[in-house]
């Protein structure tokens, strides 16, 4: 029936533990991950099992809804709420994306020393589009200029174009589960980070709280 | 963050309506609605009473701040204190914005409480520049906000 839809409980497989969200919390956890993704300086971990899911979601819904009876203004309601949650899905992918352009090059190199059990940052797709972007750029730029120069001065050094993430950069962040004692900026000075308080500082000190969700960016 | 992309936080806030009409549940992907039942008031989020509101199906209540001596009190409290006061809603600002636009014949004395919300968001940016000018200055490593 059209109203069952958000009842579904979605098996996300986390690592090793199969964990079963609603679609609710999925919701939630992917917004949380939108607004990270906004306000860090560098690339974050790849969520796709939240994408995918909520992709899933919306397709469920709009079967629903071309189940319903015309004119049902439910439907209207609907709606608006699969362009709410379709904005969020494409604005966290556009960030990501925007990242991934910004450093292409940085990324392709890490994702070449990566150690085969830890985690890549870059889902497939934005990993074979960060090759062929740096690729794209890459001949354009020799198209454009370097062909026309001396020969001795046609090559690019990438240490000297490689643009590596400003990782001091500075963020505001909300503590969330717990007061956080012992966060170690830099081994030059350890701060206490209250519970539900609001704090502005560097990111390079606080990016491996990030990752547990200890806390949120804003 | 844009102005549009702030008022898309401040819509998950939920308000109490009035609705005018009956309905059963809505199963939304953020969760569930309802049921509806003329004139018995329940909590929906903000960008759904919005809409209901512009079609003409709802009431919206005012929330328990969004009156003059409540916004007074704060006004008040934020003037007196060096530092920042709590706000009722993270969102308070969005909240007014969105509800006065459309529902300001639901709130009473709108326009007063318009020229409260604002007096009080000068108040605070004023602090926050203030604050945040030192902080610099100072050469700080890290701040606690708000």
């Amino acid at each position: 029936m059209a109203e069952s839809s958000a009842s579904i409980e979605h098996v996300i497989s986390d690592d090793s533990d199969m964990e079963h969200m609603t679609a609710a919390e999925v919701l939630a956890k992917l917004e949380e991950a939108w607004l990270n993704e906004k306000f860090a300086p560098e690339l974050l971990e790849c969520r796709t099992e939240l994408v995918e899911c909520m992709l899933d979601q919306i397709a469920e819904m709009n079967k629903n809804i071309e189940k319903a009876k015309k004119g049902d203004f439910r439907v209207t309601i609907h709606r608006i709420e699969i362009d709410r949650v379709r904005y969020v899905l494409s604005s966290y992918l556009r960030e990501r994306l925007q990242k991934v352009e910004k450093f292409a090059e940085h990324l392709i190199e890490e994702e070449g020393k990566r150690l085969p059990d830890t985690a890549s940052k870059l889902s497939p797709e934005e990993l074979q589009y960060a090759i062929e972007y740096h690729k794209s750029i890459d001949a354009h730029f020799k198209q454009v200029a370097l062909r026309h120069m001396p020969p001795n001065l046609q090559s690019v050094d990438t240490k000297d174009t490689l643009v590596k993430p400003n990782l001091d950069h500075f963020v505001f962040l909300r503590v969330n589960e717990r007061t956080l004692d012992d966060v170690d900026i830099d081994g030059i000075e350890t701060l206490t980070l209250d519970n539900h308080s609001q704090y502005v500082m560097r990111y390079r000190p606080i990016a491996h709280l990030l990752e547990n969700n200890a806390v949120s960016l804003i | 963050m844009d102005s549009a992309e702030v008022e898309f936080l401040a819509e998950k806030e939920t308000v109490t309506i009035i609705p005018n009409f009956s309905q059963g549940k809505i199963y939304l992907i953020g969760g569930e609605v309802g049921p509806f039942t003329g004139s018995l008031p329940l909590e929906v989020p903000l960008w759904l009473a919005v809409n209901l509101k512009q079609r003409q199906k709802c009431r919206i209540t005012p929330t328990d701040w969004m009156n003059v001596d409540k916004l007074e009190e704060i006004k008040r409290g934020e003037i007196e204190s060096k530092y920042f006061t709590e706000m009722p809603s993270k969102h308070y600002m969005e909240m007014a914005q969105i509800l006065l636009n459309c529902a300001a014949n639901d709130i009473p004395n709108a326009d007063q409480v318009r020229t409260l919300i604002k007096d009080i968001w000068d108040l605070r940016l004023a602090k926050l520049r203030s604050s945040i000018d030192i902080f610099i200055g100072s050469d700080g490593t890290h701040a606690m906000v708000g």
